[in-house]
């Protein structure tokens, strides 16, 4: 056992005036300065092409799915967060996914999918609120998932900038 | 890799070993091991865990040597150069000294691949063979991964249906001629061949005709690219994502050893043959490759007993087949055979030794005779595996002192009895359905089996596995084990048929007594 031996306060340390008026004054000051908070959600974080958001898939400008469901990115994926069940088109392309889902509770914004993709298929845009009721919900369909080319082409032109991909070239 | 497994002892046990043939001493690798004289030499150094690649090449047919991916260096003669060598082509001489891993072997290698993937297309993902495919597992490992050709590839037909079965994409093709050799070695009834010259040779069924026959699919499995598919499960699964397990199929008394493959674990989506030198070599018939329907048929809808796979028991209640646990339905059918004694008792002949056997001690404890359904043969034999007998199990279940009973003799006994059971996966079937149908309410029927038909007799059902859910063995035509193994869970509330019977019998004692 050890008994501690508390030193007796002096007089200026018992009176704790100053000390409040002190710290009042830093709070006061604040009031004039800019504040550097940031009124999320109705002022929302700038986002550009280096943004990793949800991924998303890309349709073609003729309408169709770029995705083939060949399942890289099912394979790369470390959160097995993608589920993916292909199926026969008419198309030239022969094959295309008839489930995609992505579990965004699962989904840790890594990437792999993208970089795995071998067919331009699946990008990371910049969306990045997740909000919903109910588990379900959270596990994003096909339909939930499409997006145009043109609202991922700034990604898209990014990722073939900095990483050189297999085809220099974009299809 | 393609190459066959060896089949283990444990799972194919041979009842007779087959007789050691007569070997030479070669050295492979630096390694000196026995070889027999009459196989090529590729075969000696697969037997003996050496890999070396093949597509031409297949075990179960007549070398060729027209790939030329299986070249070996093999020293000469003192004082003569080293050679390179077909190894598929080249047979076994006492002496010989192979190497597989030199560089002058994996130079040729490599010219021949560039060769092969100079007109190839970039289809791996949406190829049905990826992941299993014998081009992309030798390119990765020679590591050539950049073409030097600067002409576009050929183009050609890359949806050409070649029937019911299998679908040909003439791009992918690396004209190998295994599936031409197929017909000639294995059918005997030669259907395909190789037209055109140079690059445009395609791959053809004599006059464009459509392919026949009940072994089709055996033309997708050799095939050691994707170009040849089946329509079935063309793009139904990646096979990286398809578990698998050792089992036999169920169409016939040969039971040719399988894998039962299910994707992720749960839908069955592929049959494929295994290896078995004793049963079906390395084929299975069509009839048995696409008979997974009954494997993954839909559970009854939720509060359901009808219209479905039966998930737990149904007893007839006043508003008809009402779901109910099994324990409960077992006690009512001990209070049914309680006040019937002496039931008409008939087995599936799709019941393993093990249900058999626990058949056999449920009907000692009622004082019957089981007998086993035995359907019609149907009209798909012939003379390489199918043989007609749509029983995976009747020598077995003969073994084991069942008699077996005609459907039509079976529907007379049911018409007289007082109280019936019907034990094992698809016997309602094997009776046929509308029969069964027409029986009176006053027979008291119970069913042990997958699903329960809407019958007037019926009184309690008792869902089963299936034949891909239980492990168990079977014995085939000749006597041969079949094992089956659990690929796919039961679904929930279904326990093994064995243990069910023998908590029936448990449930018997105390009325048994009492009476
Ligand atoms: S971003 Fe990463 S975790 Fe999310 S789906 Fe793609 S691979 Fe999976
Ligand atoms: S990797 Fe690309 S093409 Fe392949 S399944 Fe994923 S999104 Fe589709
Ligand atoms: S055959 Fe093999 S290499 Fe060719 S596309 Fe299919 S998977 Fe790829
Ligand atoms: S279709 Fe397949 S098995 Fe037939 S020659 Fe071509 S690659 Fe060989
Ligand atoms: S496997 Fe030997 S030449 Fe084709």
């Amino acid at each position: 056992m050890v008994i501690v031996q508390r030193k007796a306060l002096s007089l200026a340390e018992r009176l704790y005036l100053p000390e409040i008026f002190r710290g009042l004054s830093i709070t006061f000051s604040k009031f004039f300065e800019k504040p550097i908070t940031r009124q999320y959600p109705e002022e929302p974080l700038p986002t550009d092409e280096v943004t990793r958001g949800q991924p998303r898939l890309v349709v073609k400008d003729d309408g169709a799915i770029a995705c083939v469901s060949c399942g890289m990115c099912e394979v790369a994926c470390p959160a097995y967060a993608i589920t993916i069940d292909g199926g026969e088109t008419d198309r030239p392309i022969e094959r295309e996914p008839v489930r995609f889902e992505i579990d965004m509770l699962r989904c840790i914004l890594c990437g792999f999918c993208e970089e795995a993709c071998p067919k331009d298929a699946i990008f990371m845009s910049n969306e990045l609120e997740l909000a919903d009721t109910t588990r379900r919900g959270l596990i994003y369909d096909l339909e939930k998932l499409k997006r145009p080319k043109a609202a991922l082409q700034p990604r898209i032109d990014y990722v073939y900038r900095i990483n050189k991909r297999w085809r220099s070239k974009q299809p | 890799m393609s190459q066959p497994t060896p089949p283990s002892a444990a799972t194919n046990p041979s009842p007779a070993p087959a007789p050691k043939p007569a070997t030479v001493k070669i050295q492979v690798d630096g390694r000196e091991v026995e070889a027999d004289p009459k196989q090529p030499l590729i075969r000696a150094c697969h037997d003996n865990g050496v890999d070396v690649p093949m597509y031409c090449y297949h075990p179960g047919l007549t070398p060729v040597g027209s790939c030329r991916i299986c070249q070996v260096e093999v020293a000469g003669a003192p004082g003569q150069p080293s050679r390179v060598v077909a190894a598929c082509r080249t047979p076994v001489s006492p002496g010989m000294v192979v190497q597989t891993d030199t560089p002058k072997a994996h130079e040729t290698r490599r010219e021949c691949l560039e060769f092969l993937l100079k007109n190839h297309p970039l289809d791996c993902p949406i190829c049905d063979k990826a992941g299993e495919c014998d081009l992309q597992d030798y390119s990765f490992n020679e590591g050539q991964g950049k073409g030097r050709s600067s002409e576009p590839r050929r183009k050609l037909e890359k949806r050409k249906s070649l029937g019911d079965v299998i679908v040909l994409d003439e791009e992918r093709c690396i004209l190998c001629s295994r599936c031409v050799r197929f017909f000639q070695d294995v059918t005997h009834k030669p259907q395909l061949t190789v037209s055109g010259l140079g690059s445009r040779s395609t791959i053809a069924t004599f006059g464009d005709k459509p392919l026949t026959g009940n072994y089709q699919g055996n033309l997708a499995d050799i095939c050691p690219v994707g170009a040849l598919t089946l329509k079935p499960f063309r793009f139904q699964a990646r096979v990286w994502n398809l578990s698998k397990s050792l089992s036999t199929c169920a169409e016939c008394s040969r039971g040719c050893s399988i894998t039962v493959e299910a994707l992720r674990g749960k839908e069955v989506k592929r049959f494929r043959p295994r290896y078995n030198p004793q049963v079906n070599q390395y084929w299975m018939c069509d009839t048995g490759r696409f008979a997974y329907a009954p494997v993954t048929e839909q559970l009854a809808p939720a509060g359901s007993a009808l219209g479905g796979r039966l998930a737990g028991a149904a007893v007839r209640g006043y508003n008809g087949l009402e779901l109910a646990e099994v324990e409960s339905a077992l006690s009512e059918v001990a209070d049914i055979l309680a006040a019937h004694p002496n039931p008409l008792v008939l087995i599936s002949p799709f019941a393993t030794q093990q249900e058999g056997e626990a058949v056999r001690e449920l009907c000692a404890a009622l004082g019957v005779r089981a007998r086993f359904v035995s359907p019609a043969p149907s009209a798909l034999k012939d003379d390489l595996l199918n043989t007609g007998d749509p029983c995976p199990n009747r020598r077995g279940l003969s073994e084991l002192g069942f008699e077996p009973i005609e459907a039509a003799a079976a529907h007379t006994e049911l018409a007289q009895a007082h109280a019936a059971l019907l034990v094992g996966e698809r016997i309602q079937e094997l009776l046929d359905v509308a029969e069964l149908a027409k029986l009176p309410a006053s027979l008291r029927l119970i069913v042990f089996d997958v699903r329960a038909h809407d019958l007037a007799a019926l009184d309690v059902a008792v869902g089963v596995p299936t034949h891909v859910e239980k492990s168990g063995q079977w014995l085939n035509v000749d006597g041969h084990v079949g094992v089956l193994n659990v690929a796919v869970p039961p679904p929930a509330g279904v326990g093994p048929l064995e243990r069910t019977l023998r908590e029936l019998r448990a449930a018997l004692a105390p009325s048994a007594a009492t009476h």
